[in-house]
This record gives structure tokens, sequence and C-alpha cells, in this order.
């Protein structure tokens, strides 16, 4: 039985010459939800970035392995094909290519031939109910001119209609208010419940604890300064909402 | 591929063939006279696409036929027309048999007081008179398709004249073999009401020669839409112009173009705001990669007395590659007050963003580019006629991509 997780070991990340990720050692073990916490600027977006193989962001030691499988020896598309999603804090809109389209071209390259046009047709349908996204958004060309919140909802129907083995969320509540929240929750949920989704593990970057309300974490992670500071479970999440991030920050400079 | 021959001002060698070649030539639809003003007008006229920089391989003031490739019987035109209620037929046909509507159209846009536009007059020999009668909507696109052959030297002429309230789509396909050169001029007249959407699908050889000029004149709340794929040539050139004379007139005018390898292509825009309360929008989406060069003109002028005209203009230029060149150059001369008048221009390599994300989603970086790069033009792809001419270009431009 082959490793069944996102493994990252003593990733060290920098861009620009200057140095982001200072050893993060952290395993997202399939069909759990991880919560990766920090405050702004400590380097949580660039793991996200790291891994997933984004040109700027230059890796200068330590390994990130999928299910036994070295992701930094891949160029970015094949990370995905091995069953890594990012969900973008920022999307990019790429004007003039339907959502239909795109969706189905990214289908077709993770799962080559998988679903007949009408079967892929029907998944979306199902997973655009699913999440509330009005069936014009089919016919819109990707992220142009989308709200933050239409955005975040495109980027949970990828996730719902690729269903990875691995995905990670960055920032997706940010910007969003309680209803769109709860339809995030509900689309991960939705996810989880499904056969193709039941065994994705979950890393959820977050500066609030509020989606925890709503995405109920296995293991609460806490990034400061470009190190994991803190591991344990979701009342480190509370403690997170009840102390802010100094307390933490005092401790890991002790530590440190 | 023969090199352009040297033209300058005065009846030089070169020059007197061509005026052999004007004296040896029919009087239709124009004269022999007025040929050879024409021809007069072409040498001595400036082409207004000046040499912007020294990368630039193409001197338009040096471009000509040669003389011994005009061959009058050389033009290939055919047409597909299932309305019976549209008249189609020749130029000679057209002002023998109806002379009074032939000539509402004809020599009525002022193609002819242009260099190139000249040049086609001089030469006119083969064309296509399209008369729709007032109130007739035509839902099936008439469509015309000039074919030169390699080496030979042809000068269509089209004039479409949509009467009051019609509606008609027009289709012309350009075509020529390896060192062909056509020069050619489409005007268009839409009167009160009329609604004519009028796209040319240009696919000529890449070794072959292209310029044409395209005139319309749309009446009282009439729409013109020109729309224009260039695509092939080793040299193309395109004008589009529109003169709005009357209030309540609509003007639409798209263009791609896709130059690679050694192709050359410019096109110029002009759209005359000379009565108000008009609407004008242009769109103008170019790629450019290897060796390409593109350049595009874009005109806008609104006259002192033309108040209330509402004019936009949008170009976008994607380089990719670090050899091509893209010159995007607006103009507006905006003369009355009360306008809106909108500009925007980009010029640029696609976004790494762009690529990343759809990598992020498993495709390759090679398909991420060509979708991104299709999905650029499809804007001015949508507003071409007809789904089955919207996906015969995309796939052209896909396999210019490839």
């Amino acid at each position: 039985m082959p490793d069944q997780a996102l493994r990252i070991t003593n990733l060290r990340c920098q861009i620009a010459g200057k140095e982001i990720l200072k050893g993060i050692d952290l395993t997202v073990d399939r069909g759990k939800i991880h919560a990766l916490m920090g405050p702004n600027g400590s380097g949580k977006s660039t793991l996200a970035f790291a891994i997933t193989g984004h040109p700027q962001y230059e890796v200068t030691g330590g390994s990130v392995e999928l299910d036994g499988e070295d992701m930094l020896a891949l160029p970015p598309d094949k990370r995905a094909r091995a069953g890594l999603f990012l969900s973008f804090q920022y999307p990019a809109a790429i004007p003039g290519v339907k959502v239909a389209n795109f969706l189905h071209a990214a289908r077709q390259a993770e799962r080559p031939g998988d679903l007949p046009p009408a079967k892929f047709r029907a998944l979306l349908m199902e997973k655009m109910e699913q999440l509330g996204i009005d069936p014009s958004f089919m016919g819109r060309y990707l992220n142009d001119g989308f709200s933050g919140g239409e955005k975040k909802r495109v980027e949970m129907l990828q996730l719902a209609v690729l269903a990875p083995k691995y995905a990670i969320l960055d920032e997706t509540d940010s910007g969003l208010d309680i209803d769109a929240l709860k339809d995030v929750g509900s689309s991960i949920a939705a996810l989880r419940a499904s056969e193709e989704g039941r065994n994705t593990g979950f890393l959820i970057i977050t500066h609030y604890p509020r989606i925890l309300s709503y995405v109920v974490p296995d293991v609460v992670h806490v990034m400061i300064d470009g190190r994991i500071v803190k591991t344990g479970g979701h009342d480190l999440a509370h403690r997170i909402e009840r102390e802010g991030y100094d307390k933490l920050r005092e401790e890991s400079a002790v530590v440190a | 591929m023969p090199s352009p021959a040297p033209v300058v001002a005065g009846r030089d060698h070169t020059a007197q063939e061509l005026y052999d070649r004007v004296a040896a030539l029919g009087p239709s639809p124009f004269s022999i006279e007025q040929r050879t003003r024409a021809l007069d007008r072409f040498i001595s006229l400036r082409s207004g696409r000046e040499k912007p920089g020294r990368f630039w391989r193409v001197d338009f003031e040096s471009v000509a036929p040669e003389a011994r490739a005009i061959d009058l019987s050389a033009a290939n035109v055919r047409v597909e027309n299932n309305d019976p209620a549209i008249f189609v037929c020749d130029l000679a046909t057209a002002a023998r048999e109806s002379p009074e509507l032939f000539a509402r159209a004809f020599g009525t846009t002022g193609i002819a007081a242009t260099k190139f536009g000249s040049l086609a007059a001089a030469f006119a020999q083969c064309g296509v008179f399209v008369h729709v009668p007032a109130d007739r909507a035509c839902d099936d696109p008439v469509v015309i398709r000039y074919t030169a052959p390699a080496g030979a030297a042809i000068f269509p002429w089209s004039i479409v004249l949509a009467e009051r309230g019609a509606r008609v789509t027009i289709v012309e396909r350009l075509e020529g073999g390896a060192g062909a050169f056509l020069c050619g001029a489409t005007e268009v007249v839409t009167e009160e009401r009329a609604d004519v959407h009028y796209a040319a699908l240009q696919q000529v050889d890449d070794g072959a020669r292209i310029i044409w000029s395209r005139a319309a004149r749309p009446g009282p709340e009439a729409r013109m839409s020109w729309a224009s794929a260039e695509l092939g040539g080793e040299l193309a050139a395109s004008d589009l112009s529109v003169s709005i004379e009357a209030p309540g007139a609509e003007a639409n005018l798209t263009a791609i173009f896709f130059p690679r390898g050694s192709q050359h292509v410019d096109v110029v825009s002009t759209v005359e705001h000379r009565a108000g309360d008009a609407t004008s929008e242009t769109i103008v989406k170019t790629a450019a990669r290897e060796r390409g060069q593109a350049r595009f003109l874009g005109n806008i002028r609104i006259a002192p007395h033309a108040q209330g005209s509402d004019a936009r203009l949008r170009d976008d230029a994607l380089l990719l590659s670090p050899t091509a060149h893209v010159d995007s150059v607006p103009a507006l001369e905006i003369g009355a007050n009360v306008v809106k008048a909108y500009h925007g221009a980009t010029v640029g390599a696609i976004d790494a963003e762009q690529i990343f994300y759809m990598e992020s989603r498993g495709l390759e970086r090679g398909a991420a580019e060509r979708m991104i790069a299709l999905g650029f033009f499809e804007p001015a792809i949508e507003r071409f006629p007809t789904a089955a001419l919207r996906d015969e270009i995309r796939a052209s431009l896909a396999a210019k991509l490839s």
C-alpha cells in the first residue's frame, strides 16, 4: 500500500531571493481536513504556490510527495493530473474562454475520456445546482467580470467537477458573506459525501476561524513567519479566535 | 514569389506597362478614361501606410501588380444565394439592366479616391452586384467567393444595395494561390433602416498578396456591420470604413488578424461621424507570432455638427513570440462637444498568471496558451455571422496557433 498522503518535508521556498518558507513539515492524509492558519504574511499562500508549482516560487529545499510521488520534479499541470487542486485566492480571469468549455478541458486533461459530453454536462448541471450557481454561468467567460463571491463559487465548482485527491483552498473564505461561506462549507461536505471525493484530503488556508465553523477540521496547523509553530485539534482554532496570534507568536519566538 | 515591381510617379517602364493594360480593358464598370485617371491616382497618391520603423519589411508605396500577371479571364467568381427576391448579377449586367439601382450604390462611397481603391478601380474586371429590395429580410447569407489562380492578378469589385428596411448577411470569401495578387473593393449602401452584415474571410495562400478596400454609407437608422478576418497572405492590407451621414445609424466594425511566419498584415478602420445621434463600435483583435508583423490604424472622426455621436474603439494585440511585432495606432478627431468617445488598447504577451491558472487545472502549457489565445479572439469572433463561419474562423486560428 503506497503512502496515501500529501507529505511536505522540510520545505524551503523563496521568492525574488527572499526566503519565505523556512522548513515546513506537514502531512495531509487522504479523507482528512487540515486547516492552516496564520497571520497575514506568514507564508500560507507561498506554501500553496510552492506545492502546486507556481514558476515564481523557487523551492530551495525539502520535498513534496503525493501518495509517494515526487511533486517538485513535475510541471504544474502534471501535479494537477496527479491529483492536486488549488482553489485560488485571486483566480485569473480568462476572457473568451467559457466556464463550461474550460471545465470540460480540465476534466478531460485530468481524466481523459472518462465522461462522454452528455454525461459531463449532466454532472456539471448537478454540481451547479448544489452550489446555487445559475446555469447562465456556463456561457460566461471564466472569472471575467465576476464578483469576488462568484469567483469563489466557480472555484468550488471546479473542485466539485475535478474531485482531486488533495485540495488546497487558499483563503476561499476571504471576502465572502455568511451565506457564501455556508455554500463553501456545503460544497466541501457534498464532495466528501460523493463517491469520487470521499477520500479527498483538504488543506484549508485561512486567517479566520470563521470558516471552520462550517468545515470542521481534523487537524489545525498554525504558521508564523514561514514555520509551522503549532499543530493541534479543532480546539486550537478556538484558541486563536479567543487570543489571536500574538501569544502563539511569543511562544514560537521562545522556541526558536 | 515575384518581388513587387517598383512604381514611381511618371510613366517609367513599369508604369507604362500598367497603362497599356488599362487601355486594353473594356468600359465596364469604369470607362477607359475613368480607369486611366484611377491609375494616375494610384501612381501619384501615397498609401497612408508609411513605414513606421526600420523593422518594417513592407513598403506600401512600392506595392503594385506585375502588368503581365493581370489576367482578365483569371478570376473565378462564384455566388451562392438561396433567396430569389435578392437580385445578384455581374456588374456589366447590373449597369445595363438596372442602371438606376446600380447608380445608387456604385461609386458612391468614395472608395476610388484612395491609392489602392484607385488601383482596384483601374483594373476592375469582375464583380458582383447584390440588390436587396425594400423590407426584404434574408436569413440565409449570400456567399460571394473570389478566387485568384497562382501567379495571377485579379481586381474584383462588390457592390451591395440594401433598400429601405431590407436585411441581408453577406459572406465574402477571398482565395488565391501562391504568387497571386488580389486588389479589390467592396461598396455597401444601406438605405433607411436597412441592416447589412458583411463578413469577409480572407484565406489566400501564404505566398499571395491581397489589398482590399471596403466602404459603407448607412442611411438613417440603418445598421452596417463589417467583420473581417485576415488569415492568409504574405501581405494583406484591408480598409474598413463607414461614413455615417444620417442620424440614428449604427456601425459595427470587427477585425481579426494573425500574422505568423513572415506574414504582414495592415488594417485601417475609419468611422466618419458626419451626422449626430449615431453609434459606432470597432473591435479589433490581433495576434502575431514568429516574425509576423501587423499594424492597425483606427480612425474615428466626429464632425463638429455631429452632436450626440457615440463612438467606441477597442483594440487588443497579443504577442506570441519575441520576434513578432504589432503596432496599434488609434486616432480620434472629435469636433463636436456632446459626444461619447471611448478608446482602449492593449499590447502584450499572454499573462503568466493565466497560464499557471490553467496549468493548475491539468492543462499542458501549450494547450493552455492555445486556449487563452483563442479566447482572446472570441469577443471578435462572436461578432461574425453564422455559427458555421465562426467555427471555421476558430478552426483556422487554432491551426495558426498549433
